[in-house]
């Protein structure tokens, strides 16, 4: 007998059950859900402490902002327990300079005017900008901040900027992850999640499109279909359902061929992708880095931070496998400057061709 | 006012510079390829502009991936040849028509294009290469240049429509610039090639050719083609075709083709030159 999943569900600043409500409904025919209270508490490792204790045995954390910095805390807590991850219009970063004083505007507003008052400031800017006037989406949201209390806003604002910098900790979880964003979120931008997608070594990147930070009920419907897909409780759509799916783009998919036949565009996902082989190239470019790539070729490859797959690739000059990895040309070209080989050699080796029939056959040379 | 006299069209494959360099001017891979463009260095010659608005792109020179202006443009007093990883090449600096720049940028940002502007910025082959193939190597480059970078490496790069429309604010700066200097456009890239990926080497002449055809008498064509039909037709790196577009639609609808040559494989690249004049101009040349 198969025994449910559990999953945590976590939510962010002043934010309460209710902010989950459509995700609840959608996942509760597929596993157990919990959802955390993180009113009374004043520190992630102490939020991430208590939603751990909300079950035995393994979990899938599921965090929105404030509780998405949760979810990581507690991958690094507990690595074995999470089983699965996703991450949800957040960020890694430690608390950036001025922050505090923006906070603590905020923190003496809702003593001084009351919960209503700081929902009337703090709120619109959390959505996507054509809807700061819609009041089918802003009532609950601001019937749920007027729930909370200063006491706990103030709690909670000490959790986020007592926050840890965990971008360090990015490359050791090893879980499955989906991280996602509004794609107009102004709070914690698209670029940082996709910055976030290429640093965790398992995880796909998803926008949800014409949303800002509240994507849990800007787009409800995103939101749970890109959870189900993820967390494999729908099945494998075919293709026609997967266009249907239109807006929710799921990155990071070998399997999806170019369209045009054996010619990689340099898109997003590669550029992403090859940024480290590109770095290392481009620095090339300087006479000191050619000496120490000559004198040390390792070395010089691990000032860029680049993986054993990649290294491994420059290092056998496997130009095809170098622009596999996201490697373009214009840039690992510079590597050919330091160890000569013919631009026809390179594109011969990516055509899988002798360097002869290549020219012959590819170039019409006699 | 300035006065606009031709738009020439050449590729910038880096080979080209190399084999100049290593005195392989004159070998048989080599000769055909650089006699072409005897006529294209009388025609400059004869003509004498004094500043070239030259649109290439930087090939991860000069811009790496972390900031990458769609349209970038210089404004510097002077354009150094860039370390590409074979140590900067032993030509003279470029020398920059700083006012006129700053007047093109003006005209671009009221007409809605808003480029990066750029004061201090070194160039690759993408612009040494054009200025050697129509002005030989000299010890002082005898024209001023306006660098505009195109991005046509890292995606979304700029549609081949919206590269026509430039040339037409281009041409507008051109006309509403207070001097009596001569203007002529260079724009470079191209022809069919592609360097990356199992379909590397992919060359494409009879599309080069048509494109030479087309540049000329039927530009809307071109830039009415999407970026994929570029890459389709051109290879991945052929895309960069895209950006003589700017030079012809800085020019009238109505040319006539002065010179044209075509070559192929310059290095892994079908490599072209065109000299263009509006016609008007022609007309009346012919009657003085």
């Amino acid at each position: 007998m198969s025994t449910r999943p559990t999953i945590v569900l976590l939510p962010g600043l002043l934010c309460d059950a209710s902010i989950w409500e459509a995700q609840r409904a959608t996942l509760a025919p597929h596993a157990e859900i919990r959802i955390a209270d993180f009113s009374q508490l004043d520190s992630i490792d102490a939020m991430a402490r208590s939603a751990l204790g909300l079950a035995d045995g393994p979990l899938i954390a599921i965090g929105h902002s404030m509780g998405a910095r949760v979810a990581m805390e507690m991958v690094r807590l507990a690595p074995g327990r999470i089983e699965k991850l996703a991450l949800i219009d957040t960020g890694v970063d430690s608390r950036r300079d001025g922050e505090a004083e923006k906070r603590q505007i905020l923190i003496d507003l809702a003593f001084a005017e009351g919960m209503e008052a700081l929902a009337e400031r703090w709120l619109p800017p959390m959505l996507h900008e054509g809807r700061v006037g819609d009041q089918a989406l802003l009532a609950p949201l601001k019937a749920m901040v007027m729930r909370a209390t200063p006491e706990q806003h103030h709690r909670q604002i000490k959790a986020l900027l007592n926050r840890p910098n965990v971008r360090p900790h990015l490359e050791a979880i090893a879980c499955p992850t989906l991280v996602m964003v509004g794609r107009q979120d102004r709070w914690s931008p698209l670029a940082q999640h996709e910055e976030m997608a290429s640093l965790i070594p398992n995880a796909e990147l998803v926008v949800i499109e014409d949303s800002g930070h509240m994507s849990l009920l800007e787009q409800p419907e995103q939101v749970s279909r890109a959870l189900l897909r993820f967390l494999g409780f729908e099945k494998d759509h075919s293709g026609a359902d997967r266009a249907a799916l239109g807006e929710v783009k799921p990155m990071g998919d070998d399997a999806v061929p170019d369209r045009i036949p054996d010619t990689p565009l340099f898109d997003r996902k590669r550029s992403l992708q090859g940024y480290r082989i590109n770095k290392m190239a481009m620095g090339l470019g300087n006479p000191a880095n050619r000496e120490a790539f000559r004198e040390n070729e390792s070395a010089y490859l691990d000032r860029f931070g680049l993986t054993p797959e990649e290294k491994e690739a420059v290092m056998t000059r496997n130009w095809r496998e170098m622009v596999r990895l996201g490697g373009n040309l214009f840039f690992i070209l510079k590597i050919s400057a330091v160890d000569p080989v013919r631009i026809t050699e390179i594109g011969a080796h990516q055509a899988g061709m002798e360097h002869a029939d290549f020219l012959r056959d590819r170039l019409g040379k006699k | 006012m300035a006065k606009l006299i031709g738009g020439l069209g050449t590729s910038h494959v880096p080979s080209i510079s190399a084999a100049l360099d290593k005195g392989l001017r004159d070998t048989p891979d080599w000769k055909p390829f650089f006699d072409g463009y005897i006529p294209g260095q009388d025609w400059v010659r004869e003509n004498k502009p004094d500043v070239a608005v030259v649109i290439f792109n930087d090939h991860g020179n000069t811009f790496f991936l972390d900031k990458v202006p769609t349209f970038a443009v210089g404004c510097a007093e002077e354009y150094r040849p860039v370390d590409e990883g074979w140590g900067p090449r032993a030509i003279a600096p470029f020398k920059g028509a700083v006012d006129f720049s700053w007047h093109f940028i003006d005209t671009l940002v009221e007409n809605r294009f808003d480029p990066m502007i750029c004061q201090e910025i070194e160039v690759d082959h993408g612009l040494q290469v054009p200025m050697e193939l129509f002005w030989g190597k000299p010890d002082a480059w005898p024209v001023k240049v306006v660098p505009i970078f195109v991005n046509v490496i890292q995606y979304p790069i700029p549609l081949p429509s919206r590269c026509y429309e430039m040339g037409r604010v281009l041409r507008r700066a051109i006309e509403s610039y207070d001097s009596d200097e001569r203007f002529v456009v260079v724009g470079t890239g191209g022809l069919s090639h592609q360097l990356q990926g199992a379909r590397a080497g992919f060359v494409n002449p009879q599309a080069d050719q048509a494109f030479l055809n087309d540049i000329a008498a039927d530009p809307d064509r071109l830039a009415a083609m999407s970026r994929e039909q570029y890459v389709e037709m051109f290879g991945s790196e052929g895309a960069e075709l895209m950006m003589w577009l700017v030079m012809r639609g800085a020019m009238d609808p109505d040319v006539v083709v002065r010179h044209r040559h075509y070559f192929v494989p310059a290095s892994m690249t079908g490599a072209g030159m065109i000299v263009l004049e509006n016609r008007a101009d022609a007309a009346r040349a012919a009657a003085a």
